[in-house]
């Protein structure tokens, strides 16, 4: 009987060793014994009750300069309530003007180009009084692949998205490439790649990339109604799907936890932030490093909101 | 002991996603309907044409074709052929050959390259109706399809835009030409909210010469209108700006839209398609984990219902009630009619409803 045990284990081990071992070095954990035993979903453990807020991060991750970091095109604070089976999903947006973490104004995106993934976090709860529990970042090649590894997502496209400036930047040699795309209006089906073209474009948007956090919300949501077809022995797979394309504060074990929890919440419970005007107007901002374009924040109006969504 | 240890192996890898929700789909000429649909069919999918025609797909054209739309005489398609940064509408035969290449939108500098979409053909069988990119000489960014029509017989030169997009909205598609001379089509805009919405738009005429008008309000946000055969209903797409397509239909009497009424409710429903006969509705929608897009029917009004062509296929919505075989339903009930899924494990193209005659 032992022997049968063991050699099960063996057999299970041997399944899930390359991915525990690609998942650790992306998560910065050491592999979690429970995944290894585990062919049956664990109980859910209390802790996984309490609220808790991630911030998203997206960016590409080219070679544009040798000595630059990349800066963010998304970044989503997301509040998720177990209990109440409720999540909100706040856009920060890229060009917001505010006091960076690592020194000095600047645009909310180049808080993660200068201090990565710990800077933007401090930007993002100095500026909106609010505590970051965990990040997330994606590359663009890694948010192709995750949907890929989906089977695609489903989704009602809110607009014909048409770009003649959309970035030829990661299946092309030349990083400051330009390529044309042309997303149709309506439900429909969509791979990775056209579901980045339908979140990333921003230039033929009136809202410009106020109109494209909408969209990468929408098709976060799409990735969310997937989860409902999975189970937790599907997380290595996928993880190990975007090797090198997805780095988290968050342990295998806590988003395995967070698995039967993204199932549980109704779309009526989701509710969605974009930082329109009022809550932002634009402004052009003259620098050292020549004339940007802004967002200004009314913080009047974005803290009282930050702060009955994100307590 | 082994073969256990192999077998758990065997077993935690069924368990993988990869099986379950990303199944490629099948060629439709590699499988048959689960049911006799009246007529014949052109429909997309993966770049190819198909026809459905007697229980049977055939594919007649491959290469980034999408969008066919059938000539008044049933003997010609009008159909997109795309590539990464253009697209351009052709002329085929019913078999799927090319007769005539009717827009030249490539260009060696690919900021100059035009998109064509949607190409329908007119009531009177002169011109086709398509959605269409200007460049806007003052904003190289503003990407917005407007809907022209050009003769049929003619040249892309002698196209004539019929309507005016909302600025960096994306435009107007989905045209629609009417028996009247009119022009029915989808147009998108933005609420001052900044939430993106489509409203059904009427246009009399060139906008140069009559100023179109709404049939639905921004919060229903419709689209991709189909009319019945006898021009007197329209089907449409609702979503209400939600990620939900209802399928509605509502009466049409060339000017305004009567009251809607839901057929189908709570699923990301798409490209609506009238029988020839008007007694029923095509439309697509994803199935399974891999929420690739199936065709159904919806029995709209009393008349024979569809014919399964496998005894007993199992998984397709409906089948209780299909099974019955072609007979006429007797009186319309407040039941809601019941859709029958036509197709399984195909992939179908949803940009554009499919061709019915």
């Amino acid at each position: 009987m032992a022997g049968f045990v063991l050699s099960g284990a063996m057999g299970a081990l041997a399944y899930f060793y390359p991915v525990l071992t690609a998942a650790a070095t992306q998560t910065g954990q050491k592999p979690d014994p429970l995944i290894v035993s585990s062919s049956t979903p664990a109980p859910i453990i209390a802790s996984s009750t309490a609220p808790f807020t991630v911030l998203l991060l997206g960016s590409d991750d080219d070679q544009k300069c040798s000595s630059c970091a990349p800066l963010t095109q998304s970044m989503i604070l997301v509040r998720v309530d177990p209990a109440a089976h409720a999540v909100t999903m706040l856009s920060v947006p890229r060009d917001l003007w505010v006091p960076l973490s690592t020194g000095g104004y600047g645009k909310m995106d180049w808080a993660y180009s200068r201090g990565g993934a710990s800077a933007a976090i401090a930007t993002v709860e100095r500026n909106f009084h609010v505590h970051v529990d965990d990040y997330i970042w994606v590359g663009l090649l890694g948010l192709i692949r995750m949907i890929d590894a989906a089977g695609g997502v489903d989704l009602v496209t809110t607009r014909p998205v048409l770009d003649d400036y959309y970035p030829n930047d990661i299946f092309s040699n030349n990083p400051f490439g330009y390529q044309r795309v042309a997303v149709m209006p309506g439900a429909q089906h969509l791979d990775g790649v056209h579901a980045l073209q339908y979140v990333r474009s921003r230039y033929s948007d009136y809202y410009g990339d106020l109109g494209r956090s909408a969209r990468q919300q929408q098709v976060l949501l799409a990735l969310r109604a997937k989860a409902r077809y999975l189970g937790p022995a599907d997380l290595p797979v996928l993880i190990q799907t975007l090797s090198g394309e997805m780095k988290t504060s968050m342990s295998l074990e806590r988003l395995r936890e967070l698995l039967p929890v993204a199932n549980s919440i109704k779309t009526e419970n989701i509710r969605q932030i974009v930082l329109v005007s009022p809550y932002t107007y634009g402004r052009d901002i003259q620098t050292s490093a020549g004339m940007q374009s802004a967002l200004i924040p009314n913080w009047n109006l974005i803290l009282p909101m930050a702060h009955q969504y994100f307590p | 002991m082994g073969s256990f240890g192999l077998g758990v192996y065997g077993y935690l890898g069924t368990l993988k996603a990869t099986p379950k929700i990303t199944a490629h789909a099948i060629l439709p000429s590699h499988t048959k309907p689960k049911f006799f649909l009246p007529g014949t069919m052109f429909i997309a999918q993966g770049g190819s044409i198909f026809r459905l025609k007697g229980g049977q797909f055939t594919q007649i054209a491959s290469g980034g074709w999408t969008q066919p739309g059938v000539t008044l005489d049933h003997n010609h398609l009008v159909a997109v052929q795309r590539t990464t940064s253009e697209s351009d509408l052709y002329l085929l035969d019913i078999d799927g050959h090319v007769i005539k290449q009717l827009t030249h939108n490539a260009n060696r500098n690919t900021s100059f390259n035009h998109w064509s979409f949607f190409p329908r053909v007119s009531a009177d069988g002169q011109n086709v109706f398509y959605s269409y990119d200007p460049k806007d000489p003052s904003n190289l960014h503003r990407v917005d399809l407007a809907v022209y029509a050009m003769p049929l017989n003619g040249t892309q030169s002698r196209a004539r835009r019929w309507t005016d997009p909302f600025n960096l909205s994306g435009g107007d598609v989905h045209p629609l030409p009417l028996a009247n001379g009119g022009l029915l089509y989808t147009k998108y805009n933005f609420d001052a909210q900044g939430h993106s919405y489509s409203q059904l738009w009427l246009q009399r005429a060139p906008f140069t010469v009559a100023v179109g008008k709404a049939l639905t309000t921004p919060q229903e946000s419709c689209s991709q209108a189909a009319l019945s055969p006898d021009g007197k209903r329209i089907a449409m797409i609702c979503s209400g700006g939600q990620q939900v397509g209802r399928l509605e239909i509502a009466s049409f009497d060339g000017a305004t839209l009567g009251p809607a009424t839901v057929l189908v409710d709570g699923q990301l429903c798409a490209a609506p398609a009238w029988s020839p006969d008007g007694n029923g509705l095509a439309y697509l929608a994803p199935v399974g984990p891999a929420g690739h897009f199936q065709l159904f029917y919806l029995p709209v009004l009393p008349g024979p219902t569809p014919t399964p062509i496998a005894a007993a296929s199992a998984t397709a919505r409906g089948t209780a009630t299909a099974t019955a075989g072609a007979r006429p339903l007797p009186t319309p009930t407040p039941a809601p009619p019941t859709p029958l899924q036509v197709s399984a494990d195909l992939d179908f193209d949803t940009t554009a409803p499919p061709a019915w005659f």
